[in-house]
């Protein structure tokens, strides 16, 4: 096997320092073509300590007398410390890790060789099709289809095959308007909200370079997504770029749509950072969240500096913009951005949140990432290549779905009873998207997934999470369900850091674990007495 | 223009409460002596220090009680009932109140159950630019850490900046110094004074109304520096509590007089050490005891009826150790059988005059007043509406020692409070976590119970027909539903 090429060495001693609170492990420490494993000596536990070495961002080694140290940053922000007995042992092994964790072969990575008990490969994978969610719109209104246009990815390669668009708009249309905008993203059904009998709609932005081109096919696009909701409806097109980035973008052919081109929509400017300075601003934040020694009392002006909740605040304000203008005004909304495959997720994602208590329950909240973030064409492997410790300069990294993680969080602190699933579903979405043994974050597009052969070769995250004895940790207990909006607060004070991500490795989890473990108590405790009621108690009048 | 500190809290004071009236200038009663309501339960009962003495053990072998002060004689700010080392006798502790600011002599705040280790409380000693000593205060401090055989040095903490200290000695006061105490160790703690702390709240006040500063939220919350004064405080309270918690050393706390940050050191040190103060009725009995028994001087600190609104002598130490107690049940959610309402109940009648537990400098001016016998206790409204005040999530553990996190990057600001009256923050009033836990245990106990009842309904044949009607109470559990 070829991994057998990167492999130094076979194994060492060694001791793991894994931080304040865990005792340290000693034994022999071995890597394999996907793993470090850590083998304590036979008088210790018996259990094995094992990392993905996909999930190592940076590796540091110190060599001194003859034995040598290397330092671990893992892309779930957790630091690692391993003493290795000798120094050449020391230096193969770092050269081992280097080179397997930064392996971008998709289809030798662990998830194509990861076969776990209890699970059958192809299981998941149709769990949350688009078909389901078109079925959805369908039986509340008539003016939207099914279209299969992109079939063969040729219209779009970042859409998924089936996408959801008006009833009236043929698929050659759709060709001509893909035709008009960045990477074929025409505009498309996200979210259609039966309350108003609006819709949320996403695309990239249009192709009208300097000479202002127009496309009538898109242009009549637009135009039946407002007919089809109502007689007069109107429509705000959500751009998330600045008024001046919008314009700019008209030189190297791009733009966005001219008033003029599509009357009844109102077009809005909401900038939202992403790319480099949005993965820079992470990089400080973890920067400053790992830096101990640093004098605490200016801490808070430290994490002002990384901006990295006034992100969180523009992102959650720009989602709470496009809600609204469903909810209260009775409007369409369009969002895009440039490409159209992360703040516009960011938005369409959250929005839907905000607005549709079914997306905020363990399933929908499965369904909406699989539908908005990964079918959507969000570029997870590009995004996710590193996390905050690389040292290699960033190319395609940025933490947009890390954001949007945040701000899901920050929605459930604000409204802890309102989502299904707790801190623990975050948390897991963020160390899986980065690194993981299933395959659902693999590729950028469902096109590239089909080429990988990623639904049938690999198992899919969600038949992993929703095993039943990973549910403890992922659902809110609290949970009850809420038919209503939830309107967050982005004031600064409303907005904290996310400690349980953020601060994870550092700070003693003791006590909020024990209050968990109360809360779960608590509701168990209720369900078990509601379960061994007799069946009288519908007679007799409620506490 | 300048706001006076009473004006600074007024605009957190529930209107519905604010009902003072002019006391002094304008010769009208505070309300609370023209407050009639009546209450199931007497809050004037709960704390008896002969009790709470017991309650820890005392007196024993090396400590006894002293009615020394009964009428006040020895130190008018101190409680009548003191305890004191065993081996000290009353004319021993005259003269040591000479040399202790205010006479405020060293006595015991709380024993440890096991290793028999203490916290004393004091004023500073009376050293002067001189540098005067008394032999009687040397003495009297070498009892108080023979208390304890195996111990060596006693740990005085002195709760100012070593700068502060040095001053004090300008007029009169000072610090422990090593020539005179052989046998003890003298650690400053670093916390700034009244004058300090009342500027860092009002530059709250000034980010947060009547409009949250919007940009750089962070950077100015820091330059308020309310949080870094948290942490101190906390952090001190900690070192107390390790002190004593370890059995390394007795621990004598002391700032100037005694009454500001010595009472919020030793009762938080007594919060994090004794899980007793943790319950209701625990937390009123450490306020009774450290805060209103042991003279913090609450009518000048906030100036109840006092027109005076810029008065130095007004100060947010009292509000500043709630802030500590809120930080500390933030990070131990299971830890205290209150909730964050019982926090914010107390302050709002610290500042309301709806009942007299607040009122007065000292229990002298108290008894003076006949304040028990002419007011409601804040105690009688929450413990006869104890249910409002519980916190769901308490699971009660007898010897656990809390050590919070005194981090910046661990201390929140307490938004609940501060900026309660923001209209543009959304509140879900009642905090519908506990609003639904309280549903969830009411249902709970519902339950039981109906079951309990059918078990005993079905299976008359396991009791004894002559003796389970007799005595339902033994067979079911008292049940405590929430509504």
């Amino acid at each position: 096997m070829e991994f057998s090429e990167l492999i130094r060495t076979g194994q060492a001693q060694a001791e793991l320092l894994r931080g304040p609170e865990m005792p340290p492990l000693r034994g022999t420490l071995c890597v394999t073509g996907h793993h470090l494993l850590l083998s304590p000596g036979p008088q210790a536990t018996p259990d094995l300590w094992l990392l993905l070495l996909r999930s190592v961002d940076s590796i540091e080694k110190r060599v001194a007398g003859d034995a040598g140290t290397i330092t671990l940053r893992c892309k779930d922000l957790r630091v690692l410390q391993l003493d290795i007995e000798g120094v050449e042992a020391t230096l193969d092994i770092a050269r081992s890790i280097e080179a397997l964790s930064s392996l971008e072969s998709v289809i030798t990575s662990f998830p194509f060789f990861y076969r776990p008990k209890g699970l059958r490969l192809g299981e998941s994978w149709h769990f949350h099709p688009p078909e389901r969610y078109y079925k959805r719109v369908a039986r509340e209104t008539r003016a939207w289809r099914l279209s299969e246009a992109n079939e063969d990815f040729s219209l779009c390669p970042s859409y998924p095959r089936a996408v959801i668009v008006p009833r009236t708009v043929d698929d050659d249309a759709l060709a001509r308007s893909a035709r008009f905008r960045q990477g074929g993203r025409f505009p498309v059904l996200s979210y259609y909200h039966a309350p108003s009998g609006t819709v949320l709609l996403r695309s990239s932005q249009p192709l009208t370079g300097p000479q202002k081109r127009r496309c009538a096919e898109d242009e009549e696009l637009l135009q039946a997504v407002l007919a089809g909701a109502r007689p007069g409806a109107r429509g705000f097109i959500v751009d998330t770029r600045s008024a001046q980035a919008a314009k700019q973008a008209r030189m190297t052919g791009g733009g966005t749509e001219a008033k003029s081109a599509y009357p009844g929509w109102k077009r809005l400017h909401r900038p939202l950072e992403r790319g480099r300075p949005l993965q820079e601003s992470f990089v400080h934040l973890v920067e400053a969240c790992g830096d101990l020694e640093q004098s605490m009392d200016r801490w808070l002006s430290r994490l002002d500096g990384c901006h990295w909740l006034s992100h969180v605040k523009a992102a959650l304000s720009t989602a709470c913009l496009a809600a609204q203008g469903m909810e209260w005004e009775g409007a369409c909304i369009l969002v895009h951005g440039a490409e159209g495959t992360d703040s516009t997720l960011l938005v369409t994602s959250l929005a839907q949140l905000i607005l549709d208590p079914l997306s905020r329950t363990m399933a929908g909240f499965q369904e909406l990432i699989e539908r908005e973030w990964i079918q959507a064409g969000h570029p997870f492997q590009l995004r996710c290549a590193h996390s905050a410790f690389s040292h290699t300069r960033p190319k395609h990294e940025a933490p947009i779905f890390l954001l949007f993680l945040d701000c899901v969080w920050q929605l459930g602190r604000q409204f802890p009873l309102s989502l299904e699933f707790g801190e623990g579903m975050l948390l897991a979405l963020f160390d899986h998207s980065y690194a993981s043994p299933f395959g659902t974050f693999l590729c950028n597009s469902e096109k590239e997934r089909c080429l990988c052969e990623v639904r049938t070769r690999t198992h899919s995250l969600w038949s992993g999470l929703n095993q039943p004895k990973e549910q403890r940790k992922l659902r809110n207990p609290l949970y009850a369900p809420n038919p209503l909006a939830i309107w967050p607060s982005v004031e600064p004070q409303s907005l904290r850091l996310w400690q349980g991500l953020f601060l994870r490795w550092t700070h003693p989890p003791e006590p909020s674990e024990v209050a968990w473990e109360k809360v779960w108590q608590i509701a168990t405790d209720q369900e078990k007495t509601e379960g061994s009621q007799p069946t009288d108690s519908a007679s007799e009048p409620q506490p | 223009m300048f706001f006076g500190p009473s004006k600074l809290y007024e605009f957190w004071l529930p209107r519905a409460a604010g009902s003072v009236t002019q006391h002094g200038s304008s010769r009208q009663p505070i309300f609370a002596f023209l407050n009639e309501e009546k209450f199931d339960v007497d809050g004037w009962m709960v704390y008896n220090p002969v009790e709470e003495y017991r309650r820890q053990g005392l007196p024993n072998h090396h400590w006894r009680i002293t009615f020394i002060n009964k009428c006040y004689e020895l130190c008018d700010t101190y409680p009548a009932l003191l305890v004191v080392p065993y081996r000290a006798s009353d004319d021993d502790l005259r003269r040591v109140a000479t040399f202790r600011s205010r006479n405020r002599i060293p006595v015991l705040s709380w024993i440890h159950p096991e290793n028999k280790t203490v916290i004393v409380r004091c004023s500073q000693p009376l050293v002067g630019m001189s540098g005067k000593r008394n032999k009687d205060d040397e003495k009297y401090l070498d009892v108080i850490r023979e208390t304890n055989r195996q111990i060596n040095k006693l740990t005085i903490y002195d709760a100012r900046p070593n700068v502060n200290a040095v001053a004090n000695k300008a007029t009169g006061g000072g610090y422990e110094s090593d020539d005179a105490y052989h046998n003890a160790e003298l650690f400053f703690l670093d916390i700034h004074n009244i004058h300090v702390m009342r500027e860092s709240l009002k530059k709250v006040k000034d980010i947060v109304y009547p409009n949250v500063e919007e940009s750089h939220w962070l950077s100015s919350l820091e330059s308020t520096h309310w949080l870094e004064h948290i942490k101190l405080v906390l952090t001190g309270a900690i070192q107390v509590a390790d002190r004593v918690s370890s059995g390394k050393s007795s621990v004598v706390v002391h700032c100037s007089d005694g009454w500001d940050r010595t009472a919020q050191l030793t009762s938080l040190a007594m919060l994090m050490l004794d899980s007793y103060y943790r319950s209701i009725e625990g937390f009123e009995i450490l306020v009774q005891k450290e805060w209103i028994s042991f003279g913090h001087k609450f009518a000048s600190r906030i100036g109840h009826g006092d027109k005076n609104h810029a008065d130095a002598d007004r100060s947010p130490i009292f509000l500043q150790f709630i802030d500590c107690v809120w930080q500390m049940s933030k990070q131990f959610p299971t830890a205290f059988e209150f909730n964050e309402r019982f926090l914010i109940v107390i302050l709002d009648h610290l500042y309301s005059c709806r009942f007299g537990t607040f009122l007065y400098n000292c229990e002298s001016a108290r008894e003076k007043q006949k304040v028990t016998e002419r007011t409601v206790s804040l105690w009688s409204l929450i413990n006869s509406n104890k249910d409002k005040f519980k916190n769901p999530f308490y699971t009660k553990e007898i010897n656990r020692v809390l050590y919070p996190v005194a981090s910046m990057r661990h201390l929140e600001l307490w938004v609940n409070y501060y900026i309660r009256w923001n209209p543009r923050i959304k509140q879900q009033q009642p905090n519908p976590v506990e609003q639904r836990y309280m549903e969830l245990l009411a249902l709970r106990d519902e339950y039981i119970k109906r079951l309990e009842e059918l078990q005993l309904a079905n299976s008359p044949k396991l009791s004894d027909p002559s003796t389970s009607p007799s005595s339902p109470s033994q067979m079911v559990p008292h049940v405590q539903t929430h509504f």
